[in-house]
């Protein structure tokens, strides 16, 4: 087993990765930009190293500024996390030069099922239902044409170097297709300097629903069962569960089969993620592979009772998995809920900035996974995911009732944070039936907003009590002192009373 | 002491007389000119308890930029501007349109990306002035008033934080 692991990432998937390690008795190093001095992920590591400013392609983005961390504090392993340079082939070679163990797959495999199109290749080739399109990018509008005809519409222009949404265009008809071309292709060569589209069936409301893969490096790949990811907003996954309310244990067979062929012909090594879309008669379709540990693993971790982190750092470190069944049985339900620093009364303007308090919900089947704290000031430089507000439960319903709960537990001030986005989402009886699609969540932002349950009786009342006791307090102006000194009662005097109690007869 | 209190909340905004006193250990409250059977207990640097006759509530306070308190009481929010009566001499009761020079502050620490005018232009009520990028967002940061752009103290490109003075409408 590894001795010490520099962890190439900030945020609460650094904190993460650090408590999995110190579980498991490895020491662990963190890097940090110049803003990041004070994040959660530098105070609970054992050493931690400044590698730049704040903007990501000076710092965390940087390998040889990794590779230099690793060397000097004689770390044996690293793991990417997620986003940065997780899905970056050079991470992997830098790490292999440097004889440091990249903690996911290998660069190979990583090219071979990381681009939208390697990937698809590869899922044609082991068998696995990809949505009808074309395989290779077209160069010539005619031909495109021609085969959106014969493919019938809708049909979905994607740019090749696509992401975000950006060159992509839904073709509703045969009229529209020319200026459709011309957008995407612009748009494509703008954003990505690479104009090439390639042209698929466009599924019309979709659910988005991935399997999560575990392989070791003796030839053992199993499927730990499907996630639920169709709540997003503008392609952000927003909300994901497992298990999906959809998917029938033959379902999930099928899938998991299909996701474990894929990772096979890939001759992928660790833990992966293999996304579909399933539309309405339960067809699947091949999306994408991430070649990563994924935001939304702790669901999976809740209905299977692994640690996936721990997994992969088992992986690496050349164990057997150590399991004897080729699929699992999820138990119970849970779901994940992202909580962003963005406004969503104010179109979802990101709000960093400093975190006056901050109440954090416990209790039964609750988990959070955290990368801020009461105090700390949310940099405006990075993504800004907080945290993950995970539940679980017996059913999907008591997942959702105990969310529900933790979230009115839940209070940040100084910050805006997106939680009434979700009290919105979880009230949702189409939500609440799971009824969701990948645009659902837009659809529903676009409605007008239902009128919000009035608070209770005395709740007006109490706020003005607050704010005149609050405000009184931090001005000094009442005479008749402060509110802590109503609070606690003098000590010695309790005392005296007490002891005058006890020789009462 | 009494307290003038305009709370906004879901249900809109109104103004409210709060009176406070305290003796010792008792608490007696008045709102709207009512007694109420209230107990409060500061139990956090940011956080209040209220008893209203057996009814439990916590509430939660921080004050925003502009001034006015932020209160958070489970999942209702509301915003209180309090009119202290020390303060009372000298306020501007029911100034609906801003006068005088505008500082424009910036509402978040980012970056300047973009200046939308220049000095000496005239502005409309609600017009860009210029873009600030936070968490890779573009945020335009808009005139409260119209007028002219008098000064503009800050240039593209450079970095500011929450707060800091980024032009003059006068």
């Amino acid at each position: 087993m590894f001795k010490k692991i520099l962890i190439a990432n900030r945020g609460e998937i650094a904190v993460r990765i650090l408590r999995a390690c110190r579980e498991l008795g490895i020491q662990t190093v963190s890097v940090y930009s110049e803003v990041d001095r004070t994040s959660l992920h530098v105070r609970l590591a054992d050493e931690a190293y400044l590698i730049g400013p704040a903007a990501s392609r000076e710092s965390y983005l940087r390998i040889d500024k990794l590779m230099n961390v690793a060397k000097k504090s004689g770390c044996d392993a690293l793991h990417p996390g997620y986003g940065f340079l997780a899905e970056n082939a050079a991470l992997p070679r830098a790490c292999s030069d440097a004889g440091i163990t990249f903690i996911g797959p290998s660069a190979e495999a990583m090219e071979a099922m990381g681009s939208k199109t390697a990937g698809k290749q590869l899922a044609r080739r082991a068998n696995v239902p990809t949505v009808p399109g074309t395989s290779e990018p077209i160069e010539n509008p005619e031909e495109a044409q021609a085969l959106a005809q014969n493919m019938g519409y809708p049909v979905l222009l994607k740019a090749i170097a696509g992401g975000g949404g950006k060159g992509m265009r839904v073709v509703p008809n045969d009229a529209a297709f020319a200026s459709a071309w011309r957008d995407a292709g612009s748009e494509a060569l703008n954003a990505f300097g690479d104009q090439r589209v390639f042209l698929e069936k466009y599924l019309v409301g979709p659910r988005h629903i991935e399997i999560q893969i575990l392989a070791d490096a003796h030839g053992r790949c199993v499927s730990l069962g499907e996630r639920e990811c169709s709540v997003q907003r503008r392609h952000q996954k927003v909300v994901e569960e497992a298990p999906s309310p959809v998917v029938t244990p033959e379902l999930r067979r099928k899938m998991g089969d299909a996701a474990v062929r894929l990772g096979r012909a890939g001759g992928y090594v660790n833990a992966g993620t293999v996304e579909f879309l399933v539309d309405a008669d339960l067809n699947y379709y091949f999306l994408e592979v991430n070649t990563r540990l994924q935001v939304e693993h702790p669901v999976t971790e809740q209905v299977t009772g692994l640690d996936l982190v721990k997994l992969q750092i088992a992986i690496a470190a050349d164990h057997r998995l150590p399991f004897a069944w080729e699929t699992i049985t999820p138990r119970g339900h849970a779901m994940e809920v992202r909580l962003y620093a963005e406004d969503p009364d104010n179109n979802f303007f990101p709000s960093p900035g400093k975190i006056i308090s901050c109440h954090v919900p416990t209790g039964p089947g609750i988990r959070l996974d955290e990368g801020v704290y009461e105090g700390w000031t949310v940099p405006m430089d990075y993504d800004p995911l907080l945290s993950k507000l995970i539940a679980w439960g017996n059913s999907r319903e008591e997942t959702i009732a105990r969310l529900r709960r933790a979230l009115d537990e839940y209070t940040i001030t100084g910050i805006r944070t997106n939680v009434s986005l979700f009290r919105r989402i979880l009230a949702e009886a189409e939500f609440l039936r799971g009824e969701i699609h990948t645009k659902w969540l837009d659809e529903m932002l676009a409605r007008p907003h239902p009128p919000a349950a009035p608070p209770r009786q005395g709740t007006e009342e109490a706020a003005l009590i607050a704010a005149a006791l609050w405000h009184s307090a931090q001005s000094g102006a009442t005479s008749a002192g402060s509110a802590e000194s109503q609070a606690t009662a003098s000590r010695w005097k309790m005392e005296g009373r007490r002891q005058q109690m006890d020789h009462m007869p | 002491m009494k307290f003038e209190i305009q709370l906004t909340g879901a249900g809109g905004t109104r103004k409210h007389a709060v009176e406070l006193e305290r003796k010792g250990d008792v608490c007696s409250v008045a709102v709207d000119g009512e007694a109420i059977d209230a107990d409060a207990v500061q139990i956090a640097p940011n956080a209040i308890s209220v008893m209203l006759g057996g009814q439990s509530f916590e509430i939660h306070i921080s004050r925003s930029m502009d001034g006015t308190l932020n209160l958070q009481c489970g999942p209702h929010e509301f915003s209180a501007e309090i009119i202290d009566p020390r303060a009372w001499r000298g306020r501007k009761h029911g100034a609906v349109e801003v006068e005088g020079r505008q500082d424009i502050l910036a509402p978040m620490p980012g970056k300047v990306v973009r200046l939308l005018a220049a000095v000496g232009d005239a502005v409309e009520l609600g017009q860009g002035l210029l873009v600030v990028e936070a968490m890779k967002m573009q945020n335009e940061i808009r005139s409260p008033k119209s007028g002219k752009l008098e000064r503009l103290l800050v240039k593209e490109g450079q970095n500011v934080n929450a707060g800091e003075v980024l032009a003059w409408v006068e």
